[in-house]
């Protein structure tokens, strides 16, 4: 034995002391390597009749005599009594004694339940009269089967792939018995075991589907042939490639890895997410859009007919240009009807434009035979004359213009007229803008519409991308050479976040007499179990939703996922009152509906 | 070297457990059993952490009058009964080493230090050898020094160390890594 020096001057106080819970460091002795005492040895210091003898005669310090103890309880007994008798107060009548939580059963009837529980069979129904039912197929053993399941699993089964207990191949009808276990409570009512011991450690599975076939001939159990395999295909909700394939083995109460499943996508094109014209495209195509559509050309419709009935507004009178000395004027009648905008002023005279480069004072002097006016190039500003004599013809440009008291009278009339058009432009106008508002007002409205429609299509197809991202999509492929439960699933541990000791109640806060505990994490596709009441490291993760059930004497009892926020971690007994369930199930399905899953 | 930890039990073992700790509350005499049963454990639990062979067997034989002294104070809860064993063994030490009637020992076997080297992620196993002896016999508080003679002197699993410190298995697994990170920065 080698003897290891210490430092000797690091701790002068007492060896060994509790302080405030934690504890003081201590002067140390170290050896190394010190030879191993034997059982042997061990067993000689084994003296039991000595601490028989010796029962009962430790000492005790004087506050911890039962004697001592029993006369304090007297005596503080009997001053409350005479503190409660001589005040004498009515209102104590009234007062009730809140009855004890009894947290231990008694252990006996507790160890008798518990070893009946653990008696029970792998495969245990928690509640009598509910399973996840089979699907019962009619296969013939020598042409094989390909089967498809209703919720998109498959089973290809060979030809001659069934053998009898001692080997013998089977020929004709068998029975096959096939269910899918999905969730948390398909694996609670099938009272399938969601733990799996690997190497000492516990883990609870998260399953990505689990299934069970069985199969029969004359009510007898079959077996797969030794060297045929059954394919199956299970649809499953979770594509991740983490899950193993378990078998359960119900001899040895645990689930035997087989290895890797392989995961399929059951339609890798659709797998993209949808794009943004895409979406457009399709929910264009709904009635509730097209109906919106059709009311948008409405109310432009609407708007157009308003303003068209508006009084139609006369044209905008023109300032009146006086005729220039130098310029050669026309005379001309025009037709009112045909040219109203010279009709209103009186005297007009057409004065030749300078852009006419051919025009020479002989046309002036010259008495043509007719001269006809018609709009010019730029229209009520200037026009085109025209004059002819024999095979001469003239076009020249030419501009309304006033002399003397004609043009002083045009411009007043202009002032006058100019003035009235003003105020009937202004009103159309007005008018013009409160009826394209009205219909600004609707088509924002309708297009809010729209776009609250695109939105929620938009987000319907997002959901329904993440769904087929994440629970839909994939097979999970593997063959069986057994009949049996198989399961997807990866290992995983208990959640983390909130832990306690607890104790589950009824609601008359008497102790549940219950043998197995879930818990479901709405996050995780599991079943985390506990056993026994009060479960000793209870934890859950408070971010996720959390449902907590058990069993006493065929009734349901849940905590409700609201009442885990009460929970908080402690390392002291915390009750739990868990809700009576006195609804009768039939299906899962109504427990389902039940839990809100 | 030290055997790996016999504290486990079976569901069924604990439940079988419970119908001795009710036979021997009714009869003290039925207590022989558990005695014969967690003898050895409780021994070495104590000669672990003491230098006398001696003053290890007359600690193991006041823990179990300790034990039937207060056996009707027991309540069950699901855990091993070596567990409530072993906490009154923790306290018998601790009074031995209050009235300085033993020496608190630290008993190192070289194999468990090559272990933690291991687990610290270092290579240089003989240089690091006699430094974590040093910084565990000396430098480490009592409450990290008990984490670390459970887990590698002891070979207790995590769960078991939590039964017996009365903490949750990963607060016992957090203060063990912690212990472990001290130990790897005191090599630096």
């Amino acid at each position: 034995m080698k003897k290891y020096k210490t430092n000797q001057t690091r701790s002068k106080s007492l060896p060994f002391e509790e302080v405030g819970g934690t504890l003081k460091k201590m002067k140390r002795k170290t050896n190394i390597n010190r030879p191993e005492i034997k059982s042997e040895e061990i067993s000689k210091g084994k003296n039991f009749d000595s601490v028989l003898k010796k029962q009962g005669t430790l000492t005790k310090p004087l506050f911890k005599k039962t004697w001592f103890l029993s006369s304090v309880v007297i005596a503080t007994v009997a001053v409350i009594t005479a503190i409660a008798l001589l005040t004498n107060n009515p209102e104590n009548d009234h007062a009730v004694t809140k009855p004890a939580i009894s947290i231990n059963a008694d252990n006996s009837v507790l160890a008798e339940f518990y070893k009946k529980e653990e008696a029970k069979p792998t495969i245990n129904l928690p509640l009598e009269g509910v399973n996840i039912p089979y699907k019962i197929y009619k296969v013939i053993a020598e042409k094989g089967a390909s089967l498809d399941f209703k919720t998109g699993s498959k089973m290809v089964i060979p030809k001659n792939a069934f053998v009898d207990e001692n080997g013998k191949l089977l020929k004709g009808e068998v029975e096959l018995r096939y269910r899918e276990f999905h969730d948390a409570v398909d694996f609670f009512v099938a009272g399938i075991p969601m733990t799996y011991d690997s190497a000492g450690q516990r883990y609870h599975f998260e399953s990505a589907g689990m299934m069970e076939m069985l199969a029969f001939q004359n009510d007898k159990p079959v077996n797969v042939a030794p060297e045929k395999s059954i394919n199956i295909e299970l649809a499953s909700n979770y594509k991740g490639t983490e899950y193993n394939l378990y078998k359960l083995d119900t001899v040895k109460n645990n689930w035997l890895c087989l290895g890797k499943d392989k995961v399929v996508a059951k339609a890798e094109k659709t797998g993209a997410a949808p794009s943004l014209s895409n979406q457009l495209n399709r929910v264009q195509e709904t009635a509730e859009y097209k109906t919106i559509e059709t009311k948008k050309v409405i109310v432009q419709k609407e708007k157009e007919v308003k303003i068209a009935s508006l009084p139609k507004l006369s044209p905008e009178p023109k300032k009146p240009e006086e005729a220039k000395k130098d310029k050669y004027t026309f005379n001309i009648d025009v037709n009112p009807k045909e040219y109203p905008e010279l009709a209103v002023y009186k005297g007009v005279l057409f004065e030749v434009g300078t852009e006419n480069k051919n025009f020479t004072s002989s046309m002036y002097d010259e008495t043509w035979e007719e001269a006809i006016i018609k709009d010019g190039t730029k229209k009520g500003e200037n026009y085109l004359l025209t004059l002819k004599k024999d095979a001469k013809k003239y076009d020249i440009v030419v501009y309304p213009v006033f002399e003397g008291k004609n043009y002083e009278k045009a411009v007043n009339d202009f002032k006058a007229k100019f003035s009235k058009y003003n105020v009937a432009l202004e009103k159309r106008k007005t008018d013009e803008i409160k009826f394209e508002e009205e219909y600004q007002s609707k088509l924002l409205a309708l297009q809010k519409q729209q776009a609250e429609l695109e939105l929620k299509w938009k987000e319907a197809e997002a959901n329904q991308f993440k769904l087929m991202s994440t629970d839909e999509k994939v097979k999970r492929m593997f063959a069986v050479n057994s009949f049996g439960v198989y399961n997807c699933d990866k290992p995983s541990l208990y959640p983390k976040g909130v832990s306690c000791l607890a104790n589950l109640t009824n609601e008359n806060d008497s102790k549940l007499m219950c043998y197995d505990v879930f818990l479901v994490d709405r996050a995780k596709n599991g079943l985390f179990s506990y056993t026994k009441n009060p479960i000793t490291q209870f934890s859950f993760d408070p971010k996720s939703t959390n449902l907590l059930w058990t069993v006493d004497n065929g009734v349901l009892y849940w905590l409700k996922p609201e009442q885990f926020t009460a929970i908080k971690n402690s390392e002291e007994l915390s009750n739990l009152k868990m809700n009576r369930v006195d609804q009768k199930f039939k299906t899962a399905d109504e427990i389902k509906q039940f839990f809100n899953f | 070297m030290i055997e790996a930890s016999k504290y486990h039990l079976t569901k069924t073992d604990i439940v079988n457990e419970q119908g001795l700790i009710d036979a021997a509350k009714k009869d003290p005499k039925d207590f022989a059993v558990l005695y014969e049963a967690y003898y050895e454990q409780i021994f070495r639990y104590i000669y672990q952490r003491l230098d006398n062979k001696e003053h290890a067997f007359d600690a193991t034989q006041q823990v179990f009058l300790k034990a039937m002294d207060n056996l009707h104070k027991y309540e069950y809860r699901g855990v091993p009964f070596a567990s409530w064993l072993y906490r009154i063994a923790f306290s018998e030490l601790n009074n031995l080493f209050r009235q300085q009637k033993a020496q608190r020992t630290v008993n190192i076997d070289s194999v468990s230090v090559y272990s933690i080297i291991g687990e610290l992620e270092e290579t240089k196993i003989d240089l690091y050898h006699d430094k974590i002896v040093s910084i565990i016999s000396e430098q480490l508080e009592e409450d990290q020094l008990q984490l670390i003679e459970m887990r590698f002197f002891e070979k207790r699993s995590f769960k078991e160390m939590a039964e017996i410190l009365d903490i949750t298995e990963n607060n016992a697994k957090v203060k063990t890594y912690r212990v472990l990170d001290i130990l790897k920065k005191s090599l630096k």
